[in-house]
């Protein structure tokens, strides 16, 4: 299939998922969530992106991406929120991939280019630019302090959805959420820091950080102790 | 639905259900042509204006009404036929590598391609084998050119034979139906119930076809080979309606279809075409000695056709009958009606309708108004009288038998005084007389026989048969004497008993009353008096009309309870006399009185008076139940009297008013001469224009001239042998005193009047009610519900010049296996109800335009039958043999125990849906391995047919109660009937366990392909065709008007149509009959980005900014502008709103937070670098107030305050979606 046809709807959902878990190494990386020595540098996107070694966690990561692929081709997902949570559950930043399925395709369709829809070239272009500003996210952010971090994957569905995909006679792998945790759980004054967004014509994504009252709240008794250290 | 307009297109389901549609859809195309007589003179095809077809494509041999459809089939037709050809051509390397090259993996699409393609080469070989062996002096016959054939199931000759016939003889040969459009016949000698359902809607047709085609030398037409699957007894009980549908398909359009015929353009045939056109008889001559080169592609028609070359149905040569009806419901019958303006609307109606209260209270909305409807239709009550006629003569009979033996003998001897007062009286009245007292007096001549046993109506008298042996069975015929009876507007009359001082004057019975109404109503006439009738008010007409015919004319009301007494009494005093009755409505019947009429004859040769008296018995006797009538009722009636019941029907005809005629067989020919052909009963209309088209006249004396085979030509079989018979005076009707039951029906089409669905609705409902009703009294239940539509014809006006009527309309009619839980037969009036609701919402009609409804079930069973016990369990609908029997009438006299009898005997004979190959044809392996019992029955069953010959059989019970008289003729019946057992064991057309499905297979397609109608209209595709579609092709058509650069018009040169196209691969799997088109792409969608618009430079310009960057040039250019001083309100709303709206989720996608972001940030840089010394300044001065000086620190608050409440805004918005705020690090 040629690099400038315009997407299919697998190509789109596939894609999708794919950098979802690029951007989980890769925030697992930046958030210094596990050692830097974990992780190996790899090339994704046309760009250096760091990938974990460890293989339970290798597995997690794949695990809970191929769910949230099976319900993003069902086109009820709003979001999927990679969660760096303290020790004590408490959320710090919530790295947010809204997707929006505008498009339904009939199963027939769905290996067929979309028309008007962006090329395969042009995405991995927009995946690689979310990667760079991911990298760069520090800058706004600040560095992470603590120690003992951990980090969850949810997904919010649209309203009224309940996860239905399944592998065979297993269940729907996906558990409630810490409500803390959740969109509905942010705190007023949480800061939303935009990283990138793309519209595909078939799936929309965008990729914002949240930072949590939780995580504000530490790094003003932070600067106060820094500051009252300085004074 | 949406109005079918004639451009429109047709769902192939209306060709069949409706030919009246199609006649009128006919006519519609008809004027057309007609304005360009130059067109129609050189014969040109309508079709002309259509790009021309390559020369090789085959003509196509089929007209149809042109639709979009038909062209979806003949290009894919035509392609095909590309394929082919270069098949054919052979020399295409490419193409030929490709058929026989390995298929690749995952490629299974080409599988059946390839297949195709090269059972196609193959076919090809075969025909190029026979040039070889024929040598260069046979020419190539092309008879079968244009013809898609495809074969069903065994057949005689086989599959092989046929192929090669049509191989041969220029034809295409499918061995796969998976493309139905391109297949033009399907050749069968049987088809399973499945099949037929599957193929209701295409020509199928015998082998014979082909074979005689042949043998002819040319393609004969193929309706008359039309295959009918196992041949029904009764046409009710599932009679092939779409077969049937098909020839008369054929037969509406036939005018079209000769002027569409295809002319070769050859310059040198003008000549012909020009000679066959000036002298239409010349065209037949020249048909039949030289064959023009047409004849070859198109199926020749019976030469008569084609000489009447005139589009007009009628045309000059035969000026239109009136037709006096107030409704009409066809625009020919409204054309029919002298004085009725079809297209007028009814101002009454319109001012009537208008007020709601009104229109709640009596149109079809009325809670009460099916009630109420049958209170006052004329035409309900007649219908149902006689469904009732049976139990009325019933009791006639009982009354004549037991109650008339002193009311009646007093009667009797009344007439008997009188008769002997008058000392004229011929010696015949005498005797007349005298068997009329025997009669009533419920005594025959001498025989006890005559004494009636059960419920018998054939009284005949053993005297009758003695002393005529078989030679004489003719005679016998002729001496048999029926008599039509029928009162003389039996309404008025009737009506007239009570009201002695209107007797003289022009009276009508009809709803209207006195004055109300008055000049303008459109009552109709139910029966108009002599005197009337001499205006020329008849019966049918609306009161308006009779008004303006006689000025003068008398109103009076319907007496319903009336009627029916006259009509018991009447039937009571024919009971009496008739061997048999065949009652024909509530004033009319006709009566056998072949016995009494002999007897008296034989009191007359007994009397040994003159023989060479000059009077009638035969008359004597019908005036002399005349005026028991008159005696009894008061009302006159006539009667005519021949021997058989055409005739009669003629002769009382005579005899009106008040008088008998005695039509003899000898006047027979004289008698008709004069007539006309609609004067003849079963003659009608459309029997009368054909035969003034094809016979070019309609005089009786001058048919009789014709031979049998003329009238069988032009007026069909049937009735063109019916008339050669009745022209000669012989008719071998029986009659049909006891006709079983067929349909049970409920139509109203008055005052149909739906705001909505749901009164629609409910009206069905109420319907249903009535049918379950109707078909509990008779006790009875139905295999299958037909719903009948009357629809406002779109150029009919809303109000119908009835009042309430429903005016000019297009009639649909839809059939429905009907099904009660468990798959038996119903009366139950909710699932009749469900049925029928369902159909008519499958039409989708607009409610409002519904005119007309009405609900028939027919398949008829007891319903007392033995399903009743096995509720709960699907029974397969094994047809009860008294439904298989051809009737004759003297069964029906049979007591009611004696089908019992029949049963049993059926019984051995099992009840297989299918017929049983003969033994040689059985696999013995099989045969063996089946279980024991079963072998056991088989066997048995094999060597019972071999010994069986049809008269013998198993010997049937004798019927101990039935009466000497004919049981010869009843035993023929009762023996097994071989050919009515082949009938039972034939594939029949009816569904067998689960029909439900097919209810939903109309619609089910709607769904399956995801577009919208505006897209399908876009593409120039009719929706409705659309959806009837099946999915394959509905994919085939999407994708072939999406994709760009694929045109749906493939040119015929091109031959990439086997090459694999991209998208094959992943789709093959899915259809691996339609590789040839790539599906239809989806199509993108992008939420529309909020834009900020600004006036521009020019005036009417309009800016819209979406970009980033052009949005941060705006908000600086508008920060720089108001440095000096605080921004304007309304701008900060202006941007404000542009902000929000990219940050809402629910607007816009998330790039729009993106792009919102990084212009929010902007304007906070532009801030900083201007006002930053007031960014975190607290609040001190109230907003709205303003310092006398204009401070920068003024200014930069301003511009603060606005950026902080516009922030407010987005960040409410966003966390809609994200939770908290939005950070501006």
């Amino acid at each position: 299939m040629a690099a400038h046809a315009s997407l299919t709807f697998n190509q789109a959902v596939r894609g999708v998922a794919e950098f979802i878990e690029v951007a989980i190494h890769t925030i697992l990386y930046v958030r210094q969530v596990y050692p830097a020595e974990l992780f190996v540098r790899r090339r994704k996107y046309d760009t250096p992106v760091f990938q974990s070694r460890h293989p339970a966690l290798n597995e997690y990561i794949a695990g809970a991406v191929r769910a949230i692929t099976d319900e993003l081709a069902l086109g009820t997902l709003d979001k999927v929120v990679m969660v760096i949570k303290t020790a004590d559950e408490k959320p710090l930043e919530r790295f947010i991939f809204a997707v929006r399925n505008t498009l339904e395709v009939e199963s027939f369709n769905k290996d067929t280019s979309v028309e008007g829809a962006i090329s395969v070239v042009s995405l991995g272009q927009y995946f690689r630019s979310f990667l760079v500003k991911l990298n760069m996210i520090e800058a706004q952010l600040g560095q992470m302090y603590l120690d003992d971090l951990s980090f969850a994957i949810l997904i919010e569905l649209q309203d009224d959805k309940a996860p239905t995909a399944t592998n065979g006679k297993d269940p729907p792998p996906w558990i409630p959420a810490n409500s803390q945790q959740t969109t509905s759980g942010a705190a007023e004054n949480a800061e939303l820091h935009m990283v990138r967004a793309v519209d595909t014509g078939i799936i929309n994504l965008a990729l914002a950080v949240q930072e949590s009252e939780q995580k504000l709240n530490l790094n003003k008794e932070l600067e106060q102790k820094g500051k009252g250290k300085a004074v | 639905m949406p109005r079918l307009t004639q451009e429109s297109s047709h769902s192939s389901d209306y060709f069949d259900d409706d030919p009246e549609f199609l006649k009128a859809i006919a006519e519609i195309q008809l004027p057309a042509i007609a304005d360009e007589p130059e067109l129609l003179s050189s014969a040109e095809p309508p079709r002309a204006q259509r790009p021309k077809p390559l020369e090789d494509e085959p003509p196509r041999t089929q007209k149809r009404l042109r639709s979009p459809e038909d062209d979806f089939e003949d290009d894919d037709g035509a392609h095909y036929h590309n394929v082919l050809n270069a098949v054919d051509a052979n020399d295409d390397e490419s193409l030929n590598s490709y058929t026989y090259g390995a298929s690749r993996f995952g490629e299974f699409g080409e599988y059946m391609t390839r297949k195709r393609a090269k059972l196609q080469i193959q076919n090809a070989e075969l025909e190029d084998d026979e040039d070889v062996q024929g040598g260069e002096a046979a020419p190539k016959s092309r008879i079968f050119q244009g013809l898609q054939i495809y074969i069903n199931g065994w057949t005689e000759p086989s599959v092989q034979d046929l192929r090669k016939m049509i191989v041969q003889h220029g034809g295409i040969f499918h061995p796969y139906l998976d493309k139905k459009s391109l297949v033009t016949h399907i050749i069968t000698c049987s088809l399973t119930p499945a099949k037929i359902r599957e193929f209701k809607h295409m020509k199928v047709v015998r082998p014979e076809w082909l074979v005689k085609s042949i043998d002819a030398g040319t393609l004969l037409p193929w309706q008359e080979y039309i295959f009918r699957p196992g041949e029904r007894v009764e046409d009710t009980q599932g009679r092939k309606v779409a077969q049937k549908s098909l020839s008369s398909t054929f037969v509406s359009q036939a005018p079209r279809a000769n002027l569409s015929k295809p002319v070769p353009e050859r310059p040198d045939t003008p000549m012909q075409v020009d000679e066959a056109d000036l002298d239409p008889a010349a065209q037949h001559v020249a048909g039949l000695s030289k064959p023009p080169v047409y004849t070859i592609v198109s199926p020749p028609r019976t030469p008569k056709k084609q000489t009447v070359l005139s589009p007009l149905k009628s045309g000059p040569t035969t000026p239109s009958r009136h037709l006096y009806i107030t409704d009409p419901s066809t625009p020919e019958e409204a054309d029919r009606i002298p004085g009725y303006a079809a297209l007028k609307s009814n101002p009454h109606a319109e001012r009537a309708m208008a007020d709601p209260a009104w229109r709640a209270a009596h149109t079809s909305v009325a809670p009460d108004f099916i009630e109420g409807y049958y209170k006052n239709s004329r035409l309900h009550h007649l219908s149902t009288w006689k469904a009732e006629l049976k139990n009325l003569v019933a009791e006639a009979q009982e009354r004549a038998e037991n109650g008339g033996v002193d009311a009646w003998q007093k009667m009797a001897s009344e007439i008997g005084a009188g008769a002997e007062g008058e000392a004229s009286a011929s010696a015949s009245q005498t005797a007349v007389n005298r068997i009329v007292q025997e009669n009533l007096g419920g005594r025959g001549l001498g025989s006890g026989d005559v004494s009636m046993r059960g419920a018998k109506l054939v009284k005949r008298a053993p005297g009758n048969a003695k002393g005529k042996g078989k030679e004489k069975e003719k005679a016998a015929d002729e001496e048999r004497v029926i008599m039509h009876c029928d009162f003389d507007s039996f309404f008025v009359s009737a009506g007239l008993i009570d009201r002695p001082h209107l007797r003289g004057k022009p009276v009508v019975v009809c709803h209207s009353q006195g004055g109300t109404g008055g000049g303008s109503s459109t009552s109709e006439i139910a029966s108009a008096s002599y005197e009337a009738r001499k205006f020329g008010i008849k019966g049918g007409m609306s009161l308006q009309q009779a008004r303006k015919l006689c000025p003068t004319v008398l109103t009076i009301p319907y007496e319903f309870q009336r009627y029916k007494q006259f009509s018991l009494q009447f039937y009571t005093i024919l009971m009496a006399h008739a061997d048999d009755l065949q009652a024909v409505s509530v004033d009319e019947a006709l009566i056998d009185v072949t016995s009494s009429v002999a007897r008296i004859r034989t009191e007359l040769a007994e009397r040994l008076e003159s023989s060479d008296d000059p009077s009638d018995p035969a008359k004597d006797f019908a005036e002399s139940i005349r005026a028991q009538v008159k005696k009894v009722t008061g009302c006159e009636v006539s009667i005519g009297i021949a021997h058989n019941i055409m005739l009669s029907r003629l002769a009382s005809r005579r005899a009106k008013p008040a008088g008998s005629y005695h039509l003899r067989a000898e006047d027979v020919a004289e008698f008709l001469a004069p007539l006309d052909i609609d004067d003849l009963h079963g003659f009608g209309y459309s029997a009368r224009q054909k035969a003034a088209e094809k016979l070019g006249t309609t005089n009786l004396g001058e048919l009789t001239k014709k031979s049998k085979a003329t009238l069988c030509d032009s007026l069909g079989k049937g009735s063109g042998e019916t008339l050669y018979k009745a022209l000669r005076g012989v008719d071998e009707r029986q009659l049909e005193s006891d006709k079983p039951r067929k349909s049970v029906s409920c139509d109203i089409n008055y005052g149909i009047r739906f705001k909505n669905n749901e009164q629609a609705e409910t009206f069905v409902y109420q319907m249903a009610e009535e049918v379950s009703r109707r078909l509990k009294s008779i006790d009875m239940r139905g295999r299958s519900l037909t719903l009948k539509i009357l629809v406002r014809d779109p150029s009919a006006p809303v109000e119908a010049p009835k009042f309430l009527g429903h005016g000019v309309c297009e009639a649909y009619n839809k059939q429905t296996p009907l099904i009660a839980p468990g798959g038996r037969a119903t009366s139950d009036e909710k699932v009749i109800g469900e049925h029928a609701w369902r159909l008519l919402k499958s039409f989708n009609f607009d409610p409002k335009e519904l005119r007309g409804i009405g609900i028939q079930i027919q398949k008829l069973e007891k319903a007392s039958g033995p399903q009743e016990t096995e509720l709960g369990q699907a029974v397969l609908p094994f047809k009860r043999v008294e439904a298989d029997m051809v009737a004759p009438p003297r069964i029906d006299v049979q007591p009611p125990s004696q089908e019992d009898d029949i049963e049993i005997i059926e019984k051995p004979v099992p009840a297989d849906p299918v017929d049983l190959p003969s033994f040689s044809q059985v696999d013995m392996s099989v045969f063996d391995a089946l279980p024991e019992d079963l072998r056991k029955e088989l066997e048995a069953e094999f060597s019972k047919r071999r010994s069986v010959t049809p008269q013998a059989g198993p010997a049937p019970k004798e019927p101990s109660p039935v009466p000497e008289a004919g049981p010869s003729k009843k035993l023929l019946v009762r023996g097994v009937n071989v050919k009515r057992i082949t009938q039972q064991l034939a594939p029949r057309n009816r569904p067998l366990v689960s029909p439900s499905k097919n209810l939903f297979a109309k619609r089910v397609y709607a769904s399956s392909v995801n577009v919208t109608e505006r897209e399908l209209r876009k593409y120039g595709i009719d929706p409705e065709v659309f959806a009837a579609l099946p999915r394959e092709v509905q994919r085939e058509q999407l994708a072939a008007h999406r994709t760009p650069g694929v045109t749906l018009y493939t040119g015929p040169g091109e031959r990439k149509v086997l090459k694999p196209t991209a998208y094959r691969g992943k789709r093959s799997s899915k259809s691996p009959g339609f590789v040839f088109r790539p599906p239809p792409a989806p199509k993108a969608v992008f939420v529309e980005r909020p834009t900020l618009k600004q006036q521009g430079k020019e005036k009417g310009e309009k800016l819209c900014f979406s970009e980033t960057e052009d949005v941060q040039g705006v908000i600086e250019a508008w920060v720089e502008a108001f440095r000096e001083s605080a921004p304007n309100a309304r701008d900060v709303e202006y941007f404000a709103k542009f902000l929000v709206q990219s940050v809402d989720g629910a607007r816009a996608s998330d790039a729009g937070v993106e792009r919102a972001v990084a212009v929010v940030k902007w304007w906070l840089v532009l801030l900083r670098r201007y006002f930053g010394a007031w960014e975190h300044e607290q609040q001190q001065q109230q907003p709205g107030e303003r310092p006398g000086r204009i401070t920068s620190e003024y200014v930069g608050r301003a511009w603060w305050r606005a950026f902080k409440e516009v922030k407010e805004k987005m960040d409410v918005a966003a966390r809609k979606k994200f939770g908290g705020c939005l950070s501006l690090k």
